[in-house]
């Protein structure tokens, strides 16, 4: 059901787009596949230059230790930052897939009742008043908005536990779960 | 119509798929520190505690609160419903919002089981004590009863094919969800609307028999929603002052002028149930017999007639010892 909401909203976003109807017998594909594709990989080597990093530390296992889990955080933050420091807005939500997702987020807002954005604000209240940044950490004093779960299945999936999306006010971002740093940005994604 | 009167006559209408019978009577009784668990041989027994994380006096004033119930009913694990470390998360702010407060309780071997909530830190999850075993959802069994650990704050579509496919395999247990959004509350800032229409049709599916939520700092026991019993438990140190509104129909029981905590036993296929104040008051109590076949579950609920107290009874030299868990 997700795939069908997301095809068609996408196939409109495309056929709407300038330059488009011009060969109206071709062949009809999912317009979301190449950018989708593209944005998995470029997730995928993301996950792996981060996993090569995090191997570096060796494996993280159940401890006692705060301090400890703290340490690794902050140390695979900073091999990352360092890895990454010429990384840029738009690496990972490439214009293309950028242009998509935005279009699924409002079309996915607008189909909600007024309680239900009312609740996704009520989220954003606790949220830090801050514009986020790649390579930069969460604020790691305050809290996560809760992701709409209805609005999770619409996105291209995102490797479990180690990538996730999270909403700042305007913004979507893609966040290291453990590493607690901020990937990509996309601005103006959501409503 | 009453809402409990309509459900009671679905059920006779609709055979089980049906929501609970729920039957609550409202009668005078005692708000002291009774305990009023049976305390039966080989029960499973724990303790509710959500929302707890704050460090301050309050908590460590319900968190010695519950430590007193714990002498006279021993329980050898704890849930907690999220926001289990607000605030920063230096390994100080462990030992002051959660170490120190339950030090008793740690000291006694009590497990503690936590959910993450949106205050959380996902690393959380590697803190041992909190026993997520490295996973930000779970699933563990205690005798006859199978408890599903959910993150509601990221409820991604791996997570609900996971739950399904735990539930699908958990067999005759006991069905005991716990995670930090609650799917229906009366409080002020709502129920998380959006993941019950996610949660609720695999719950139903599945017979999962009763949820525990906190988020919300009040106390409240839900009239039984197709045909599962939620709870509302995110008062163990924040608190939203009368936050509560009885009148909107969803509400058997709601408590929201002080904090609080519960405790369970589960024996056969009864589950008893109490809600006790910061000050050691009775706030709610009750008895779930589950639903068995198609015979559909049964909810009978004691709300106390008297306005527990919200002032501590004066000090007491310390506890020190504690009993073994099952004495």
């Amino acid at each position: 059901m997700s795939h069908l909401i997301r095809f068609s909203l996408a196939a409109l976003l495309v056929a709407t787009a300038p330059g488009c109807g011009k060969e109206p017998y071709e062949e009809r594909t999912d317009p979301t596949a190449a950018p989708f594709a593209e944005f998995g990989k470029r997730v995928g080597e993301y996950v792996r230059l981060r996993d090569s990093l995090a191997e570096k530390m060796g494996p993280l296992d159940q401890t006692k230790s705060q301090a400890e889990i703290a340490a690794r955080a902050t140390t695979l933050a900073t091999l990352i930052q360092r890895a990454r420091d010429s990384a840029k807005q738009g690496d990972i939500f490439t214009p293309e897939v950028a242009a998509i997702i935005s279009t699924l987020i409002k079309s996915e807002y607008s189909r909600r009742s007024d309680s239900v954005i009312e609740q996704r604000d009520d989220a954003q209240e606790e949220v830090p008043s801050f514009v986020p940044a790649v390579n930069v950490l969460y604020p790691t004093t305050y809290p996560l908005a809760t992701f709409p779960a209805t609005l999770l299945p619409l996105l291209p999936p995102l490797p479990t536990d180690k990538l996730e999306y999270r909403i700042v006010t305007h913004y979507l971002i893609l966040r290291d779960v453990e590493a607690n740093l901020i990937i990509d940005v996309m601005p103006n994604a959501v409503p | 119509m009453n809402p409990r009167t309509s459900i009671a006559l679905a059920v006779l209408a609709a055979g089980w798929s049906a929501p609970l019978a729920a039957q609550t009577r409202t009668t005078a009784t005692t708000t002291s520190s009774t305990l009023a668990l049976p305390l039966r041989a080989n029960s499973v027994r724990f303790a509710v505690i959500g929302d707890a994380g704050t460090g301050d006096k309050v908590q460590n004033e319900t968190a010695r609160q519950i430590f007193n119930y714990y002498k006279r009913f021993p329980f050898t694990f704890a849930i907690m419903l999220g926001d289990n470390i607000y605030g920063a998360s230096r390994p100080q702010d462990f030992a002051k919002k959660f170490e120190q407060p339950y030090k008793l309780l740690l000291d006694a071997k009590v497990e503690f089981d936590a959910a993450l909530g949106n205050h959380d830190d996902p690393n959380q999850k590697f803190y041992k004590p909190f026993n997520l075993g490295g996973n930000r959802y779970r699933t563990f069994k205690k005798g006859n009863v199978r408890f599903f650990v959910l993150d509601s704050n990221y409820m991604d579509p791996e997570q609900v094919e996971w739950l399904e496919k735990e539930l699908a395999a958990s067999g005759s247990d006991w069905k005991i969800a716990y995670f930090h959004h609650p799917l229906y509350t009366s409080a002020s800032r709502g129920p998380e609307v959006e993941l019950r229409t996610i949660l609720e049709p695999v719950f139903v599916k599945y017979g999962v028999d009763v949820v525990f939520n906190g988020h919300e700092h009040i106390y409240e026991r839900i009239v039984p929603q197709k045909g599962i019993q939620y709870f509302v438990a995110g008062g163990a140190a924040k608190l939203r002052s009368g936050d509560t509104r009885p009148g909107k129909g969803i509400t058997d029981v709601g408590f929201a002028s002080d904090r609080s905590f519960m405790l369970v036993e589960i024996t056969g296929d009864e589950m008893f149930f109490q809600a006790i104040s910061r000050t050691g008051a009775m706030v709610d109590r009750g008895t779930i017999r589950r639903r068995i076949g198609t015979t559909p579950p049964k909810v009978t609920g004691v709300k106390p007639a008297v306005k527990p107290p919200t002032k501590l009874p004066a000090k007491k030299p310390a506890a020190t010892a504690a009993p073994k868990p099952g004495s």
